[in-house]
This record gives C-alpha cells, sequence and structure tokens, in this order.
C-alpha cells in the first residue's frame, strides 16, 4: 500500500517572536513494514532544515531561526510504503499461565521497566472507580483485546474535553476523551496488569475523501512474552493493522509530540494541525 | 573568544571609562565654578544643570530649582539611576564578572575593590563634603585599572576589544564634554573679557578632559576656544584627543580583523573611514558649526559601535 | 576538662564525648598537630583576629563570594574560611583516597550496568524499584555508550569521622559537586595569612587540580578528534557556584560558555565566538539534567542548548558528568553501596558506609517510627543539608509531623543513625576564641579513561553553629584548609 501524507502546521504569536527553534516528530518510522520513499518539507520562513534524533532515536526534524515573526507554517510531504498487514497474524500464546508467570520474572520486569513504570500522564488514580485486572484465565492476547474493547465501550470520544497535559483522573471522572486520552489509560492499565505498554504517535487513514481537519493519531503497542509488540487502537476497539502509520512511542505523549517548540516571546500562541493521508492507489 | 563575552568585555571597558569621565567632569566643575570669573559660571543651578547635561539626562525644565544634594547624589550614588557613577560601576564590574576567567587575576581584583569602594562609599558624606575625595578617588582607580590592562594582560583579542571600548567611549565622552561645555560658553557669554571665544568655559573643558598642562605646554598660550578644539579634537598626540581615540580605534579593530583586503562591509572599513575624515579636517571646518560637527561624529562613533556589535559580537 | 597550656587555646572547652581532631582524649595534642599548635600558640589573640580579618577581605577583594538572595536585595556573602587547618596524616590520607576511588568506580560500573544489561537488577542485588522509581533515572540513557565508558568524571565524596575513630562516609555527590574551588582558594588565603607555618610541614599541593581535570577530560573526547576543544558550561553569573566555573575554565584555560553561547547544527555542537562558530567536543556542564536541553528536557529551560542532547546521543560531544548520572547519588542507592561495591569489583569496601534503614522496606520502617529520636531522617532526594530531621533535637510536635509524613511517602525517605562528627578548634569570631566545631570532608575524584584522581586534599566543611551538623555552605557552614601530609 502507499500513501501519501501531508502534515501541516501553522502558528501565530500574539507577540513578534525573536528567535525559535522547532523539532518535528511526524516523520514515519522506517522498518520492515514501513519505507518513506520521497520526502519534502518546507517553511514560511524558508530555514532549512536538519534530521535528528530524540532521546529515544526516533527521527526528527528540526528547524531554526533568529528571524523577527510573529506567524509561521510547517509542511511535510511523503510518500510511503506500507505492507500489508493482518494484525492476527503470529502464533497465539499456547499457555497463557507461562505468559503470566514470565511478567512476573524480575529480568522481564527489569527488561521492560520503561515501559511498565507509570509515567506523568499515565499515573492511575481512584481506581475503585475505573480500573481492569486481566482473568488468568485468558491469554495475555485476549486480556488486552478485551481491555481494548472495554475502554472502546466505556469511554465516549469527544475533542476539546480533554488537552495534551490532561492527568488520567480527569479523564476517569470525564469518561471522555481523544485519542491520546484512550491511548494513556490503555498503557497505565497495561502497566498495572503487568504489561510492557507504550504510547504510540502517529497517522492513520481513515479513507479518501477524508479531507476534515485532522490530527496525528495516537494508539498503543503492548508487549506479550513469547509473540512481541502487538498495537492496540483503543479509541477505535480495533487493532492496529496497515492504516496504522507509526512515527514514534514512548512513555507517554510527553515522550513523543509532533511538535516542540522552544521560543523567545512572550506572551501566548495558537497552533493549527492539519493532517492528511490518502493512498496513493486508489 | 565567545562573542558574549567580547561584548561584555567591550562594555567593561566602556564603562569603566565612562565613570572615569563623569566623576572627572563632576569634580572639575564643581571645583572651578567656586571662583569662575563670571557671574553665570559661579552659579550653582548653571553648573548642576551642566553636569545633568553631560552624563545625558538634561534637565529640561528651565524654571526648575535645583537641589544640590539630590544633583550630586543622583549623578554619584544613585544606585537606581543608570547614569550614575555607582550604576557604571557596577555594569563595569558585572561585565568583568562574567568574563573573569579571560582577564588577569589582578585586573579582576583591581575592578573588584574599585566596585566595593563605590558601593560602599558613604552616599551622606559624598553629598555633604566628600565630592573631591570620591571623584579623586574613582579617576585615580581607573587609572590603575588601565595600568593593570596595559601591564597584565596578554596585548591580544582581548586586550584589543577591552581598548576598544575604552577608545569609543573616550571619544564619545570627549564629545559630550565638548558639547555640554560649548553649550555653557554660548551661555556665559557677553560681558566683558569672556566672550565665548575666550571663555573660562574652555579651561573648564580642558582640564575635564586631564589636559589643560599638555595643551598650554603645546600652544604656549590661554586656550581660546579654536586652540581649545583643536587640541582636543584633532590633535593625534594628545591622549584625549578624538583623534587619538580613533586611531587607537583602527590599530585595536585591525586585532579582530586583520585580514586587509577591501570588504566595505567590515567594521574595520568604518572605523578608517571615519578617521580618515578627521585626519585631514581643517579646524576651521568645524568651528564654523560645531554644533554640526558633534552630531556627525556621535553618529559616527555609534554607527561603528553597531558595527562592531553585528560583525563581533553576535551571539 | 584536659589540660591545654597554650595562649591562644587558654579558653578552649574540650567536650571530651566528642572526637576531636587535634587533642586525644586525654587533652593532649596530637602528634601531628603538636608543630602547628606551638607555632600558633605564639601569637596572641589579638594577631589572630588581625590575620583573620586580612583573610576576610582577601577573599572579598578577589571576589569569592556568593550571592544570598533576600527578600529585597541579594548581597555578596563569602564563604566563611577558618584559619586553623586541618591535617590529615598520610596513612589515613591513603585510605581515603583508595577509598574514594574504589567508590568512584563501583559507582561508574554500576551506571554503565543499570543503562545496559541491568545485571545487578536482575540477580536480585539491588531492587528494581530503585531506578524505576527514581526521578533521577533516564530511559533516554539506555544502550547509551559514553565516549571512555565514563558517567561519573567528577564524584564528590563526603567522608566523616565517627567518634569511633572511623571514617565513614555520608554522601557520594556526582551529579555537579562544588568546592573545589574553595579547597584552592583556602590554601592560597592561609599562604597569605601564615605562610610561616607551611616551612614545617610537608604538605601535598591542591593547585594541580585543573590540569589534571583537564586531563581527564581529554581522554573521554569523542571518535575522531586529536586534541578535544572543552569548554565549561555555567548555568551564568548568577549561579552561587559562578566562581567555581570561571575558576575552572581560567585555570583549565578553556572557555567558559553559557547554555546561549552553544548553537547545535546537523547534530554538532559549536560555540559563538569573535571569528564565527568554533566546535566544542568535551562539555563540562554545570548545569542539572533537566535544563541541558530544551527540545528534549525541561522545555522552558533557559541554560540549556537545544538539541545537545541528540549530539550526545550521537557520540558527536561529551558530556561531563553524562546525563542520568544523578541516579546514583540518590541516598537509596547509598545504602548498597557496600553491596555494589562488591558486586563489581569483588573487593570490600574500604571506607564505612553508614547504616541505612530503608522506610520502604516495611520492617525497616516500623523499625525507624519506633527509634526516630536515635536517627536521622533524610529525603531520599534533597541536595544541601534541605530537609533533614535530627531526632533527638526534635520536640514531641515535631516527631509527630515527620512520622506523619515518612508514613505517607516512605519510600522518599531513608534514616541513618546519627553520627557524631569529629570536632575541629575552629577560629570563631563573636567570641574571639577557639572552640570545638564539627567537621567533614569532601574529597574530588576524577575519573578518565583508565586514568584517575583524587585531588591530595579536600574540603574540609565547618558547621559554625555550635552544634550543628549540618555542613553546607547554604546552611551557614564555613571551611578550612586542609593538609595532606606527604610520608
Amino acid at each position: 500500500m502507499e500513501y501519501i501524507i501531508t502534515y501541516h502546521c501553522e502558528n501565530s504569536y500574539k507577540n513578534p517572536v525573536s528567535g525559535a527553534h522547532w523539532q518535528f516528530l511526524v516523520i514515519p518510522l522506517e522498518d520492515d513494514t514501513q519505507k518513506i520513499e520521497s520526502i519534502n518539507f518546507e517553511n514560511s520562513l524558508l530555514e532549512k532544515g536538519e534530521y535528528s534524533i530524540n532521546g529515544f532515536g526516533f527521527k526528527t526534524l528540526r528547524f531554526k531561526t533568529s528571524k523577527t515573526f510573529s506567524k509561521v507554517t510547517f509542511t511535510v510531504q511523503l510518500k510511503l510504503w506500507k505492507e500489508n498487514i493482518n494484525p492476527f497474524n503470529f502464533t497465539p500464546e499456547t499457555d497463557p499461565t507461562g505468559s503470566f508467570d514470565i511478567l512476573d520474572r524480575l529480568d522481564f520486569k527489569t527488561n521492560h521497566q520503561t515501559f511498565l513504570k507509570s509515567s506523568k500522564l499515565t499515573t492511575l488514580v481512584n481506581q475503585e472507580k475505573f480500573s481492569y485486572t486481566f482473568s488468568k484465565d485468558l491469554s495475555i492476547f485476549q486480556n488486552l483485546q478485551n481491555l481494548n474493547n472495554f475502554l472502546f465501550e466505556h469511554l465516549t470520544f469527544e475533542t476539546n474535553q480533554t488537552a495534551v497535559n490532561t492527568t488520567l483522573e480527569e479523564v476517569i471522572t470525564k469518561q471522555k476523551g481523544v485519542c491520546q486520552d484512550f491511548a494513556h489509560l490503555f498503557c497505565a492499565m497495561g502497566r498495572e496488569n503487568g504489561v510492557p505498554t507504550r504510547y504510540v504517535s502517529g497517522y492513520l487513514h481513515q479513507g479518501n475523501g477524508y479531507f476534515r481537519d485532522s490530527q496525528m493519531h495516537a494508539w498503543v503497542e503492548s508487549f506479550i512474552p513469547t509473540i512481541g509488540w502487538i498495537g492496540f487502537d483503543p479509541c477505535n476497539g480495533i487493532l492496529a493493522a496497515t492504516d496504522y502509520i507509526k512515527v514514534a512511542h514512548g512513555r507517554d505523549y510527553n515522550d513523543c509530540p509532533p511538535i516542540k517548540g522552544v521560543l523567545f516571546t512572550s506572551g501566548e500562541n495558537v497552533t493549527s494541525y492539519k493532517v492528511q493521508v490518502e493512498s496513493a492507489q486508489q | 573568544m565567545l562573542a558574549r563575552v567580547a561584548n561584555n568585555l567591550f562594555w567593561m571597558g566602556r564603562y569603566i571609562e565612562r565613570s572615569e569621565h563623569i566623576a572627572r567632569y563632576l569634580n572639575v566643575n564643581y571645583f572651578s565654578s567656586l571662583d569662575a570669573p563670571h557671574q553665570l559660571s559661579q552659579s550653582r543651578q548653571f553648573v548642576l544643570r551642566s553636569m545633568l547635561f553631560m552624563v545625558g539626562s538634561p534637565e529640561k525644565d528651565d524654571t526648575k530649582e535645583l537641589v544640590e544634594s539630590e544633583v550630586l547624589y543622583k549623578i554619584g550614588m544613585d544606585p537606581n539611576d543608570p547614569f550614575s557613577i555607582l550604576s557604571n560601576v557596577r555594569y563595569a564590574r558585572e561585565n568583568a564578572n562574567s568574563a573573569r576567567d579571560l582577564i588577569s587575576t589582578e585586573l579582576y581584583e583591581a575592578i573588584n575593590k574599585f566596585y566595593h569602594y563605590v558601593n560602599n562609599y558613604d552616599a551622606d558624606l559624598f553629598i555633604r563634603n566628600s565630592l573631591h575625595d570620591f571623584t579623586v578617588n574613582v579617576t585615580e582607580m581607573t587609572a590603575v585599572l588601565r595600568g593593570k590592562m596595559r601591564g597584565t594582560l596578554l596585548h591580544d583579542e582581548i586586550y584589543a576589544i577591552i581598548m576598544l571600548g575604552i577608545n569609543i567611549e573616550r571619544a564619545t565622552q570627549i564629545i559630550r564634554m565638548i558639547n555640554a561645555k560649548h553649550q555653557d560658553a554660548l551661555m556665559a557669554q557677553g560681558s566683558y573679557g569672556d566672550k565665548f571665544s575666550n571663555s573660562y568655559e574652555w579651561t573648564t573643558l580642558l582640564k575635564c578632559a586631564e589636559s589643560y598642562d599638555m595643551m598650554r605646554r603645546f600652544y604656549k598660550k590661554s586656550p581660546n576656544s579654536i586652540s581649545t578644539l583643536e587640541f582636543l579634537i584633532l590633535n593625534p598626540n594628545c591622549p584625549r584627543s578624538v583623534m587619538n581615540s580613533l586611531n587607537q580605534v583602527c590599530k585595536h579593530v585591525k586585532v579582530l580583523d586583520p585580514s586587509k583586503k577591501y570588504d566595505k562591509t567590515s567594521t574595520s572599513f568604518l572605523v578608517g573611514r571615519v578617521r580618515a575624515e578627521y585626519q585631514y579636517k581643517y579646524i576651521k571646518e568645524i568651528e564654523e558649526d560645531i554644533q554640526g560637527f558633534i552630531e556627525d561624529i556621535l553618529a559616527n562613533l555609534v554607527a561603528i559601535s553597531e558595527e562592531m556589535e553585528k560583525e563581533f559580537f553576535n551571539y | 576538662m584536659g589540660k591545654i597550656q597554650n595562649q591562644i587555646f587558654s579558653s578552649y572547652q574540650r567536650d571530651p564525648v566528642l572526637y576531636d581532631e587535634i587533642f586525644n582524649n586525654k587533652g593532649e595534642i596530637k602528634d601531628i598537630y603538636s608543630r602547628l599548635f606551638e607555632l600558633y600558640g605564639g601569637h596572641t589573640i589579638k594577631e589572630y583576629v588581625h590575620l583573620n580579618d586580612k583573610a576576610k577581605s582577601s577573599f572579598f577583594n578577589q571576589g569569592i563570594t556568593f550571592q544570598v538572595y533576600g527578600e529585597k536585595e541579594s548581597t555578596e556573602k563569602i564563604f566563611p574560611f577558618d584559619l586553623f587547618p586541618r591535617i590529615i596524616d598520610p596513612k589515613e590520607w591513603e585510605i581515603i583516597e583508595r577509598g574514594a576511588i574504589q567508590r568512584s568506580k563501583a559507582l561508574n560500573l554500576f551506571l554503565w550496568d543499570i543503562y545496559h544489561d541491568q545485571k545487578i537488577i536482575k540477580q536480585g542485588v539491588v531492587p528494581l524499584d530503585l531506578i524505576s522509581s527514581s526521578a533521577n533515572y533516564l530511559d533516554q540513557m539506555i544502550g547509551l555508550d559514553p565516549p571512555g565508558k565514563i558517567y561519573n568524571h567528577i564524584s564528590g565524596t563526603d567522608i566523616i569521622k565517627h567518634n569511633d575513630g572511623n571514617y565513614y562516609v555520608l554522601e557520594d555527590n556526582i551529579r555537579c559537586p562544588s568546592g573545589v574551588s574553595y579547597v584552592i582558594c583556602n590554601r592560597t588565603a592561609l599562604k597569605r595569612a601564615l605562610f610561616g607555618v607551611f616551612n614545617h610541614y610537608k604538605t601535598h599541593t591542591v593547585t594541580n587540580y585543573a590540569e589534571n581535570l583537564l586531563d581527564l577530560l581529554e581522554t573521554v573526547k569523542p571518535n575522531g578528534i586529536d586534541i578535544p576543544n572543552v569548554v565549561v558550561l555555567t548555568p551564568g553569573m548568577y549561579n552561587s557556584a559562578f566562581y567555581e566555573h570561571s575558576y575552572l575554565a581560567k585555570t583549565m584555560g578553556v572557555e567558559l560558555v553559557e547554555g546561549r553561547d552553544l548553537f547545535v547544527e546537523n547534530d554538532f555542537v559549536y560555540m559563538k565566538t569573535t571569528r564565527g562558530p568554533e566546535r566544542v567536543d568535551v562539555i563540562y556542564r554545570r548545569v542539572d539534567d533537566a535544563f541541558i536541553d530544551p527540545l528534549e528536557f525541561r522545555a522552558d529551560s533557559a541554560l540549556g542548548v537545544p538539541g545537545l542532547f541528540a549530539a550526545y546521543k550521537k557520540g558527536n560531544v561529551t558530556l561531563a558528568n553524562a546525563p542520568g548520572t544523578g541516579v546514583a547519588d540518590d541516598k537509596a542507592i547509598y545504602t548498597y553501596m557496600p553491596d555494589i561495591i562488591k558486586y563489581y569489583l569483588d573487593e570490600e569496601p574500604i571506607l564505612n558506609n553508614v547504616h541505612t534503614y530503608h522506610c520502604s522496606k516495611p520492617d525497616e520502617l516500623k523499625y525507624v517510627l519506633e527509634h526516630i529520636n536515635e536517627l536521622v531522617i533524610k529525603p531520599v532526594d534533597e541536595a544541601g543539608g534541605y530537609g533533614i530531621s535530627i531526632g533527638n533535637r526534635l520536640t514531641k510536635e515535631q516527631i509527630e509531623k515527620v512520622k506523619a509524613e515518612v508514613k505517607a511517602e516512605p519510600r522518599k525517605y531513608v534514616a541513618q543513625p546519627i553520627m557524631s562528627l569529629s570536632v575541629h578548634p575552629t577560629y570563631i569570631d563573636d567570641t574571639e576564641s577557639f572552640e570545638q566545631r564539627h567537621v567533614d570532608l569532601r574529597t574530588f575524584t576524577i575519573l578518565g579513561k583508565d586514568k584517575e584522581f583524587v585531588l591530595k586534599g579536600g574540603l574540609t566543611r565547618v558547621a559554625l553553629k555550635r552544634g550543628n551538623l549540618i555542613v553546607n555552605s547554604s546552611q551557614g557552614g564555613g571551611s578550612k584548609d586542609t593538609w595532606v601530609l606527604k610520608e
């Protein structure tokens, strides 16, 4: 499958900015299933961009300027090849108890501590109100699928209820949120049950002709002993398949925001994003 | 050298030089006015206004009765007034602090001592009866600093940058003094014997620039407007003259930019151009329009300073 | 009270319970101090006061001061300096030095391990919790190989002598330990004031610190660099340790930079000079992890360099100390030091550790709550002597308050027996006489690639308030010149 992805972002500032650095984490990860065929990026300040990496090794795109401005736009456009993926194409766990035993092992916990500990945005509180406990009778995969469905059913997708720094306490109280909140809750509950789970940031292809303003998507990946990392999208209640184009993962949103900026200015700013994912063949 | 630190050293030089000139201007004007031959020159109000004019904070209200102690405090010791000697010394030390790894321990300690001296000086005492003691000490300590710069720093980029600051500031301050005294001479003229060109203010001006003795030796007659201006502006051998300062600036900027190629955008080019203009000037041309000359040269000095900022201090 | 026959010590009160560094428990002067004792006895207390004032103004004029931020205006203070030096016997020093190196090396191996294979955790020697719940453990450092495999290039080890006469380590400081410049200033000041006394002792120099630091920093240069460009990164002149930063830059002969002097391009670091950009290879940074790169860590940091961490991760620049090193000076790690030393070096610890109770362990928490008046309670992650409660100094209400705090967040606290720091005669301004004051010792160890160095000297810190055990300068501590004698 071939996709054409456009990431566009526009920032306006109340007071003039006299210099800035930006770092974008919007370039899809390249692995056996995803390959970038071409890429093009530009910005309204005509600064040259450079590739780098973030702290977890994911590819970033950076710009800096010493110009004075009060509005700036960035556009990244790329063509990507993605392998057709059947998310169920793995050898299932033969022995659920054995899998749970592995989760309990010290070396397993140590290897995966990064995605087992709670982070700022994945800290669970008032669990008596909202929790999900795994059943030892089911496979871990089955448990995770159930968790996926549980969140899909119990949380309502609604924009403008939460922001990128909303804590889980608030999300649970409202039982509303956007894809980040679904993902954060999944991470927290997966980890709570001893399954290494990481937050994934990327693009979701929602069918051509979908031109409504869209943002980047967020889902999760959980590590199942003997199988490996499997992607779940609690926001849509499904497994991550061919339509899911991964950019990066981290402990939570804070490890993989699409844009980070360091600006020499004071006062507010308004940011708007537009993300478009089209499949090339149709 | 780091661009930011170079900028700080440049300003350290400027602030040290500035504090010295202000101190000397206070001292000379105050004390020479006490027995000045002209009535107006003796007037307290006249002197206080001249002082404020020189530091760049002129009193605009002609009718206002200035209070001596307030004016002295403002120019000498007011920590909240950016023009005061105290503030200048503070800035100088702050700039030295940020570059203390680059300057000699001896120079740093001398600046630090200077700062503590000024900072701990009893403001009351200063206003009441220690104007002389304070200003003389400030000028002497700056002389010590110049000695430490010359004697304990490697004469390289760092030294060049400090000297650039000092000389640009010196030229600027000399012009400011000329401006102030020119104003005074215009105002104080009229009665017998001390018309504009023979005004007592020229003598005061030369003393403010510590150039009276030199001038007398050179001209062997009483200073008048034209000989004073010629000496302070055009004489390259007078260490306080604008010409001498420009020569120094020219010499030191070459350390930062040793290239000899023709580059009309470089600071070095601009400095050379400005210097050449005054090098071959007749004093008569200046005297025809002193005010115009003062504005011109100040604008040139600002332009040089800005060019330097762009070329060397950009961070 | 023992007998003390010496003019300037005539009013010296010796508390026999305390371990006095210069008098034995019979009140006799120890051999190593006897010559000094005589020499100082030749002065009248008047002369002493004079010398003391001179020394103070010398610090002031040299600008060796730190800012104290008050309500209205900040004032400049000198770090109080005592004219009576502390002397360390060469045999004792040999132990301290070996012990400090042993600890630094063990910590370095520990850091490598917890950012790579994590064997020590998998084998159950230290609990996983120590890293997974530490705010100072940086997941970004996992799998990263710092140049020369060194994390804690510079360590400051805080050591005390207990009333049993043995040295104990209280703390390992491996983030940005400060104080080394005072070691050198104290020596200079003492030389200026009482140069004569140096003729009677063969004392090791302390002025070779900077050259050794530069030398060792050059051994951890990034790959492919011949002669590295080393810089010192400071938060700026308003930082309380700015004097030290400028001192180190000056004596190493390298640039002292602030974050705004540096920039990153294509993952290389450059500084902005009067002649354009110049590449930087090794950064001795005195800026905390959280502030080094606003694009990776705290976005509101104005002290850092955007993109610095990526440049580091790509191996194009060395940071000393390495990011994420702070995890190993958590007080919780300290308590495992004997195990860590044995695990990596297969050696017995040369320097003692103070026994520590972990409030995170239920049985130890119980002991702590029951014996709180015999213990010192310390927060795990505070530096500078803040948040410490000394059990036998607390009122009933205070005890209850501390107990409640510990119970609420046991992971945040450890407890140790109250150690009795040794005392040393110290000149006290207010009484114009010598009095006993508690002292500790901070040593400075530098690790390079296959090289190490311990400064033969160290910072003897003095708790100037009578009876006070906290020696930090921010809490009213002073310092003494410290002589390590040659054999």
